[in-house]
């Protein structure tokens, strides 16, 4: 066993069912030979040990004949079968040994192999895509070229961009805005009693996904009976019609104006859709079952007005709809999400598209039982109590957010340990602030020192500025289109965003690297902990 | 895990349990043991339903020679596919350690609606509907009718399950709905009728309260449960007004119209019949003369409602002689109807006991108390004589006969209120006469006195003693059992101001108030932003919650709240409630994040868990009290006061404060899941209504969370939210076992320590 050596005498199976052919296992630090005792034989076999994922061998004790099997990381097994058990052991410790050390220094085998193993073509697309997104080349210059971290750690967390199908996955559809449409308001020009709507590609979707009416009478109506300007017009007109729920005066119209009244009267095609979808719903949820169960709803059965039940005049009225339908309604339709891929311009594509993709979905929910069985199998699960028993794993479902800057806003200072209240906080700024004066004062005095800034300072200040940042919202105000960025110059702003990304960097690294068991890991947290990060000279701005 | 109790073995289908289930199984053996009724409150999310189902089901296993039977109550369909759940789960493991005698046959019952699979029947739109479409294809008469001739419809499900007899029988396992619709479907076997018959050899029966409380039900389904049946009645702390319920009746214009329309078709088929099978009409006559109201032994099909008067008051005499003929009984009922008609008329409420209505009914439209009494009988004897299967078209004229034989039958308990108009729309006139019961006691006497055991069980059920006065039951075992916490994971908040310091409430003078309104809407928004995933909000009432909604899409806070989640409402249509549901469900389970606006005492209310990441918080805006100024309220709590001394002002405190319970109480479902739950009232500060919220929910509202506002309940939730993110050890820290394994309960035996540390 000497030299980090072992040789064993073995059988070699590719599968449990294979005979085996006989010859030796030879064992390395770092690799695995099999060289069969017939030379022509074509079973040789080389295994690299950090290609080794696991490790399996029969008990001694137990019929079965002293049996290694060694998995690798692609899922393959290679079963050795030695002549005893002490063989077998001996291997199986050296390969743990093996093992061990290899993840011990994935750093040195992985840099070692994987630069190797990397292709050319991985390489290229690296590059491609540093030079693609200039944010990925700016962080990838700061930290792997300062060696904060290597360039293998640099793109281990970016993975599913070099995976292969990253470039058709990448194309992650937008959901549907949760804003209402009914909250479109006209624009008037305050003269005239015009009203003006303005209507995006964006709002027609949504008004044909959540009313298929208006979605059928468009493709019958348009363009052969009316421009599609007039149906809009007439649509509004109804709306307009709903929303001052007046029903007298649009049971007039309706029954005036044929077309008017597609819109004005309850949804056929919906009503259709609910039929069907209430078949498919939770039986722990299915309160329509009740309504067919209980024997006190017999008509005029049970308590009637004892003020348990209120009451809402009659809703059977069919040129009434109520907001909570709408409501109701308009979540459904953000949840089902887009449904249809057609960018177009064209609304009656559009509305075909859309129609479409209902009959298709219609059809599936007739033919597969797999939602019923599915449904049965949540239902059974969901029976258990989660705590009572083992823990169930489920599968993750990897999170894909498209642009994190969207939550740029969202992070928060720890006001766990801050006194409340706006006053100790708009002193925090000021007392921020003159400290950060202070020090520039300083430096212009006595030039650069070494640490540039006093620790202090700069904990005072970024501490500010998170919380700024966060209570920036209540500050200004709910208004979406308006941000703190977008207030900030515009090289400031990229200069915060950089800065913020950076730091999500290095946390992302920082955590990746815990529980440290290793003393690779050790360093690299080190490091990861003093950055050297770069001043950031913006934080003149935030007493603005 | 398998443990003794006593000398009954208890199969647990779970590794762990935990010391409140143990507990609970050992008082629930106790009531057993002493053949008596119990009362037990064990809050929700501790496993009060497989603890149950678990005791019970050992508890027959261990006592071979008399076994007994679990009659188990839920209030909706969809707990009872729940509970069937957990029965399958039990049952499965079960099995697995004892082989095939542990094997039992539990099965769901419902209505036709829900078990038929006849597409041609469930094509009708309502249970009514279906019923009767069954009717027409399963009628004895009409099944004889088609040997003749070969046109008339009937229905192969039924007919292969009558040829099969008495070898119609369905195999011991566990059956939900969906379960017995398929094996039925398989078979070609009526899953509602083989369901009907399976009832007497059932182990476990699972259905709603009214198959056993209301007696229109319970006199056709549960009529021949044995004695030795354990009943129980699940989530019962609104079991009161379920009892009432099924004793209540009301006639409306449209009613009496709707019975006047059957009177003549009635009168039509007489006719008819008087010209082609006159011996039909003198057979029914013989019949009623020899005291027999309706032929012995009917057929399953033929069945319909039965009597609504509870069977120890029903008369088992002949019918009086002046209503057997149907002639003459069509008469009295249009006297009855045209009496009902001019009541009807007032201008004022009127308020009166049976005991004068009836009596003045005697001497205006010459109609006694006796007839009143049979009304129900002679209908139901003449319906079948007449062959008539419609009978959702004949409900009007049910309806008064059900009217006309319970203020025949009850003196006391009960009274005749005539409004003309709903007070709260005094515009639309609306008469109605309605008899109501105010006696809870009246329906479920029977079942006290019918079943060897009742289980009365629920997470609020504070105060415990309110329950034997309003049942008037001596329970056995009464007790509360307390949460044993492996962390504070509920955390119960009353919010009495918004942000600007003004109060909130929905106090009658308040709650329109636009600053409350606001308050309330921003209290949301807030939440919203930093609760994940569900969010429900109760309201005190649909009108209500129209009108907060109303506003807040004006004034932009729904767009606001939007921003973060969907909003999902519950509307008075069951369907799109259902479908708001079942969306809500996805929303929360695709991390979209959701907020489902309810209504408490409404269905939603009553029923659906949001356990889980179905709901991180509940809101409950306001203090539900029921609508003080109902007349039918004000009789009741009359009533309630002059027999049980109950205070009024503390009935209704009482009723209001377990609704809210109720609906706040949905959030978990075990320790390992966290909820918070805001109280949204400055009421709720008030030491007189709070200490009437279960003790569970009590002892977690810590005193610095009595009177908070706005932002500082988000701050507190914030720190909740981030405090039940941390891991955590399950089986209890500190000394404090909060989880027990199979070992532990062995130890608990041995040493005899029977106490937990709580």
């Amino acid at each position: 066993m000497a030299g980090g050596q072992v040789e064993k005498r073995v059988k070699y199976k590719s599968s449990v069912k294979d005979p085996g052919t006989p010859g030796f296992l030879r064992i390395r630090e770092g690799m695995l030979l099999f060289v069969p005792n017939d030379p022509k034989s074509d079973s040789k076999l080389k295994v690299l040990t950090q290609n080794i994922k696991s490790q399996k061998n029969t008990k001694e004790g137990s019929n079965k004949p002293p049996w290694l099997n060694l998995t690798n990381k692609l899922g393959k097994s290679h079963i050795f079968e030695f002549e005893n058990y002490p063989d077998m052991h001996a291997c199986r410790d050296f390969i743990t040994k093996a093992l061990a050390k290899c993840e011990e220094e994935p750093n040195k085998s992985a840099v070692s192999t994987s630069s190797e193993q990397l292709s050319i073509k991985e390489l290229e697309l690296r590059f491609k895509l540093l030079r693609e997104n200039s944010e990925l080349q700016r962080l990838h210059k700061q930290f792997v070229e300062s060696k904060v971290l290597t360039e293998d750690e640099f793109w281990a967390t970016r993975k599913k961009l070099l995976g292969k199908d990253s470039i058709r996955k990448s194309k992650q559809q937008v959901g549907l805005k949760s804003m209402m449409v009914s909250g479109i308001k006209p624009s008037t020009d305050g003269r005239t009693n015009r009203v003006t709507f303005n209507l995006t590609p964006e709002i027609i979707f949504q008004i044909f996904a959540e009313k298929p009416a208006v979605r059928q009478a468009f493709i019958n109506y348009v363009p052969s009976k009316m421009t599609e300007k007039d149906f809009w017009t007439k649509y509004f007109r109804a709306e307009y019609l709903y929303s001052t729920k007046n029903t007298a005066v649009a049971a007039a119209e309706a029954a005036e104006d044929e077309e008017l009244a597609v819109f004005l009267k309850p949804d056929e095609i919906l009503a259709r859709e609910t039929r069907q979808k209430i078949r498919r719903v939770d039986p722990t949820l299915d309160m329509e079952a009740d309504q067919g169960d209980d024997y006190t709803h017999l008509m005029d059965h049970g308590i009637q007005r004892d003020g348990t039940m209120d009451v809402v005049e009659p809703q059977n009225d069919q040129f009434k709809r109520s907001l909570l339908q709408d409501l109701n309604r308009h979540a459904a339709v953000v949840l089902e999400g887009r449904s249809i891929d057609v960018e177009s311009e064209d609304t009656r594509i559009v509305a075909e598209a859309l129609t479409r993709v209902k009959q298709v979905s219609k059809a599936d929910g007739e033919t597969t039982k797999d939602a019923n069985l599915e449904r049965l199998e949540r239902m059974s699960r969901l029976a258990g109590m989660e705590d009572l028993q083992a823990p169930q794993n489920f599968p993750l479902a990897p999170l894909s957010i498209k642009d994190p800057r969207d939550y740029f806003e969202s992070q928060q200072g720890n006001v766990l340990n801050v006194p409340r209240g706006a006053k100790g906080l708009k002193r925090n700024v000021h007392e921020a602030y003159g400290l950060l004066k202070e020090s520039i004062l300083e430096i212009r005095a006595t030039g650069l020192s070494d640490p540039l800034i006093r620790p202090e300072v700069s904990f005072e200040v970024f501490s500010s500025l998170t919380r700024t940042i966060s209570t920036a919202k209540n500050i200004i105000g709910k208004n979406p289109r308006e941000s703190f960025l977008d207030r900030l110059p515009k090289s400031t702003k990229d200069e915060v965003l950089h800065h913020w990304t950076s730091i999500q960097e290095l946390l992302r690294h920082f955590w990746s690297s815990y529980p440290i068991t290793t003393t690779y890991l050790h360093t690299k947290v080190m490091l990861l902990q003093f950055p050297n990060l770069p001043i950031p000279e913006f934080a003149i701005y935030i007493d603005s | 895990m398998i443990f003794k109790i006593e000398d009954v073995t208890v199969y647990f289908p779970y590794d762990n349990i935990y010391p409140e289930q143990y507990e609970y199984m050992v008082e629930l053996k106790r009531a057993l043991d002493a053949k008596g009724h119990c009362l037990l409150e064990m809050p929700t999310g501790t496993g009060k339903t497989i603890a149950l189902l678990s005791l019970i089901t050992s508890y027959r296993l261990s006592r071979p020679d008399s076994p007994i039977k679990l009659v188990y109550c839920t209030r909706t369909v969809h707990e009872m596919e729940k509970t069937l759940g957990e029965l399958k789960l039990l049952h499965d493991y079960q099995v697995r350690h004892l082989g095939t005698q542990a094997k039992i046959l539990a099965i769901g019952l419902s209505s036709r609606k829900n078990l038929c699979v006849n597409t041609k029947v469930l094509a009708a739109e309502n249970r009514d509907s279906v019923d009767a479409a069954c009717r027409k294809r399963t009628a004895s008469w009409v099944r004889a009718l088609s040997t003749e001739n070969p046109n008339v419809e009937l229905c192969d499900y039924f007919e292969n399950y009558e040829k099969a007899a008495d070898n119609a029988l369905l195999p011991p396992g566990v059956y939900t709905l969906e379960d017995l619709r398929a094996f039925g479907k398989n078979r070609g076997w009526c899953p509602y009728f083989l369901a009907r018959h399976m009832v007497q050899f059932a182990n476990v029966i699972v259905y709603s309260y009214q198959y056993l409380l209301d007696p229109k039900v319970a006199g056709i389904i549960s009529k021949e449960l044995q004695k030795e049946s354990v009943v129980v009645f699940d989530e019962a702390h609104n079991i009161d007004n379920v009892c009432i319920e099924a004793l209540s009746v009301s006639v409306r214009r449209v009613t009496l119209e709707g019975a006047n329309r059957n009177l003549n078709k009635i009168r039509q088929e007489i006719d008819r019949f008087k010209a082609t099978d006159a011996g039909r009409l003198r057979a029914e006559y013989n019949r009623l003369v020899e005291g027999l109201a309706l032929r012995g032994d009917l057929s399953g099909s033929d069945q319909w409602l039965a009597n609504p008067a509870l069977p120890h008051d029903i008369l088992k005499e002949a019918v009086p002689g002046n209503i057997r003929r149907a002639e003459h009984f069509v008469h009295v009922l249009r006297r009855l109807l045209q009496y009902l008609g001019v009541r009807l008329d007032t201008e004022n409420v009127e308020k009166e006991s049976p005991v004068s209505f009836v009596s003045s009914l005697n001497s205006q439209a010459g109609i006694e108390q006796k007839t009143l009494k049979f009304c129900y009988d002679r209908l139901q004897s003449l319906m079948l004589t007449l062959e008539i299967t419609d009978t959702d078209e004949f409900l009007p004229i049910q309806t008064v006969c059900d009217f006309a034989t319970l203020v025949g039958t009850y003196a006391r308990g009960f009274s005749i209120i005539i409004e003309p108009y709903d007070e709260r729309m005094p515009h639309i006139p609306d008469p109605i006469l309605q008899l109501s019961c105010h006696d809870a006691s009246l329906a479920i006497k029977p079942v006290f006195d019918r079943f060897q055991s009742v289980v009365i069980t629920s997470g609020t059920l504070s105060p415990i003693d309110l329950y034997p006065r309003l049942l008037s039951f001596t329970p056995v075992v009464s007790r509360s059992f307390k949460m044993s916490m492996t962390r504070d994971c509920i955390c119960p908040m009353v919010l009495t101001r918004g942000s600007d310091q003004l109060p909130v409430s929905t106090k009658f003078d308040m709650r329109s108030d636009p600053g409350v309104v606001r308050n309330y809407g921003k209290l949301l928004v807030e939440m919203v932003s930093i609760v994940p995933d569900g969010v429900v909000c109760f309201f005190v009432s649909y009108s209500y919650m129209d009108g907060i909604i109303a506003t807040w899409n004006e004034t932009g806070i729904l767009k606001e709240i939007m921003q973060q989640k969907l909003v999902f409402i519950e509307t008075q249509d069951v369907v799109e409630t259902t479908l708001a549901l079942d969306n809500y469900r996805r929303a929360c389970d695709c991390g979209r994040g959701a907020v489902f606006f309810s209504v408490a005492r409404g269905k939603v209310a009553e029923g659906i868990d949001f356990d889980r990441h179905y709901g991180r918080l509940v809101v409950m805006y306001g203090v539900p009290f029921q609508y003080t100024l109902s007349k039918i309220l004000r009789a009741r709590l009359e009533y309630l006061h002059d027999t049980f001394q109950i205070k009024e002002g503390d009935f209704l405190t009482f009723d209001a404060l377990r609704q809210a319970a109720q609906c706040v109480g949905r959030v978990i479902r075990s320790k390992a899941d966290y909820g918070m739950m805001i109280f949204a009232d400055k009421r709720y500060s008030r030491h007189d209504k709070r200490s009437k919220l279960p003790g569970w929910i009590l002892s977690h509202l810590r005193d610095a969370h009595l009177n908070l506002s706005t932002d500082m309940a988000i701050h507190i939730a914030r720190e909740f939210l981030r405090k039940m993110a941390q891991p955590y050890d399950k089986a209890g820290t500190m000394g404090r076992k909060t989880l027990l394994t199979q070992e532990d309960l062995e130890k608990m035996a041995e040493t005899g320590v029977q106490d937990m540390a709580y």
